[in-house]
């Protein structure tokens, strides 16, 4: 802005230019529509030469673009382009009135690139969060328990989410108490995956000792607890052991707890 | 001169389901609105059509995929004893370009449904031993037909009923069938004499295995040797999948229950 502020006093332009400050803000016009729309092309091929198209198709955000006739990767060129549309026609303004009686101006200048780049956090934000639904989803879709879709939400929203809080940062608005927010869903989050899998994470610590030192083989018979049986798989979490009735899903947490007694053959 | 439609007819007429093998999306949905039961048979549901059938193996040979397919119905429960069926499947190209019409006998199924699914092992393990055991049949080890046996399954109480010829090879390793490495390995490997024992999830147990089971009452084709002998004992006596690869013929062979269930030529995959 500063270089632009100074072009009246460069030497390159003419003289009856000056005289003609219509015709200097439409050369910046035109300059910034030739721009705008180039750069828009040129972006637009290079997202589709990153095969950004592939990798957004099927969600939410690229089908609501679908179905309003457009997609994500032109809405993200269009912004580019009108960016530059809108930093033209500010700095045409600009050109017009001298900087030092409109301060507005500058500030406004100044804040266009923030009010983008936070347009953009947002735009990235919902294909993420569609993307990582989609993701999670798909892992679960072998789970056929209705309650499971809720947690592809959960996941969506918290995306978004953090997507708003950047965005929001970016423009400077106080974000402290959505920050706090943030921080005690995590704190839960974390809180309750810990508590609900305290038994899991003892069974994996245990089953990767099993594992490595391979105390008892598949094919030993012993007695873990009060369960006797032939080992037949050895995993993370269990031991699989079998007698003639039935076959025991053992914990591996079980097998330090009380021990194991392996027959001798 | 007959209408050759009229000859299609004698083939596709009151048929009470119709059996699709490997259909593409477009053809699939012209039998959407059919009035007869349409059964997939493909090796992924990616129709998402809803009575499927899994075939675990590309069976190259028709016979066996109108087999594994209608007995695999006929386990679901999407077909009856004695319903007539069409089924379209493709032997030149890629498009379904067979149709027969085969009647459903449940008292004659030969159990090759019943191999994949309602065994011990998962379905995914026996399928890559499978292919594992037909990529060994097709090309050897240096260029010299091998024999091999696998005993899938059930691998606690086939540890039991065995002894080890050797040290084991797989002591304290963590390899599972499906590791891109164990078809290096076990090409290198089958020039072992015994058996490889594997468990339900796929671990590789222990190779050089000799297998102990009494061969009392099993029923195996005549001809065959005493790798098919004890791999046939085994299934009697345990509850395990044993998969033969023929050192004298190169055939692959599946057996279940004391039983030979499925016989493939290697070289046709």
């Amino acid at each position: 802005m500063v270089a632009l502020a100074q072009l009246p006093d460069t030497e390159q332009l003419p003289e009856w230019l000056l005289d003609w400050p219509i015709l200097l803000i439409s050369m910046i016009v035109l300059v910034g529509v030739v721009l705008g729309y180039l750069l828009g092309r040129v972006s637009k091929s290079v997202l589709e030469a990153a095969g950004v198209p592939q990798s957004v198709e099927g969600t939410a955000f690229e089908r609501t673009a679908q179905s309003l006739g457009t997609s994500t990767v032109s809405i993200v060129s269009r912004m580019l382009s009108w960016f530059v549309y809108g930093v033209t026609v500010l700095t045409a303004i600009y050109a017009f009135r001298p900087a030092d009686t409109d301060w507005i101006w500058q500030r406004i200048v100044v804040f266009i690139p923030n009010v983008f780049i936070a347009f953009m956090v947002v735009v990235v934000g919902f294909v993420a969060a569609d993307k990582a639904e989609l993701i999670v989803s798909e892992r679960l879709r072998g789970v056929k328990l209705p309650e499971v879709s809720l947690l592809p939400r959960v996941v969506k929203y918290t995306v978004i989410y953090v997507a708003f809080l950047i965005a929001l940062g970016q423009l400077g608005i106080a974000t402290m108490a959505l920050l706090v927010l943030l921080a005690i869903y995590v704190l839960a989050a974390v809180i309750v995956a810990v508590a609900a899998t305290k038994d899991l994470l003892s069974s994996a610590a245990a089953g990767i000792y099993l594992l490595l030192r391979e105390p008892y083989g598949i094919g030993d018979r012993v007695t873990i607890g009060d369960r006797e049986g032939v080992v037949q798989e050895v995993g993370v979490l269990v031991t699989h052991l079998e007698d003639d009735e039935a076959e025991y899903v053992v914990p591996n947490g079980q097998v330090f707890e009380h021990g194991v007694r392996r027959e001798r053959n | 001169m007959v209408d050759p439609n009229e000859l299609l007819e004698t083939v596709l007429g009151d048929v009470d389901g119709i059996l699709l093998f490997s259909p593409t999306t477009s053809f699939y949905e012209q039998f959407v609105d059919a009035d007869v039961d349409v059964v997939v048979v493909a090796s992924e549901n990616d129709l998402d059509a809803d009575p499927f059938v899994e075939l675990p193996v590309a069976f190259q040979d028709v016979y066996d995929r109108v087999r594994f397919g209608i007995e695999g119905a006929l386990e679901q429960g999407l077909l009856d004893d004695g319903d007539v069926v069409a089924c379209i499947s493709s032997v030149f190209d890629e498009d379904l370009d067979t149709v027969s019409r085969v009647r459903v006998d449940a008292d004659s199924t030969s159990g090759v449904y019943d191999l994949f699914e309602n065994t011990r092992a998962e379905p995914d393990v026996l399928r890559s031993v499978l292919e594992l055991v037909i990529e060994l049949g097709k090309k050897g080890q240096k260029g010299q037909p091998v024999g091999a046996l696998f005993v899938v399954g059930d691998a606690g109480k086939v540890m039991n009923k065995s002894r080890p010829l050797s040290y084991n090879p797989f002591e304290k390793s963590h390899v599972h069938v499906g590791d891109p490495i164990v078809k290096v390995m076990l090409k290198e490997f089958s020039r072992l004499d015994g058996a490889f024992v594997i468990s339900d999830a796929g671990k590789i147990v222990s190779a050089y295995r000799y297998l102990e089971p009494s061969a009392e009452g099993v029923d195996i084709p005549k001809g065959l040797g005493t790798r098919h002998m004890a791999a046939g004992a085994v299934t009697r006596d345990t509850k395990a999948t044993a998969i033969v690869l023929s050192e004298s013929d190169g055939m692959v062979r599946a057996f279940k229950g004391g039983s030979l269930v499925l016989e493939l030529d290697p070289e046709e995959y």
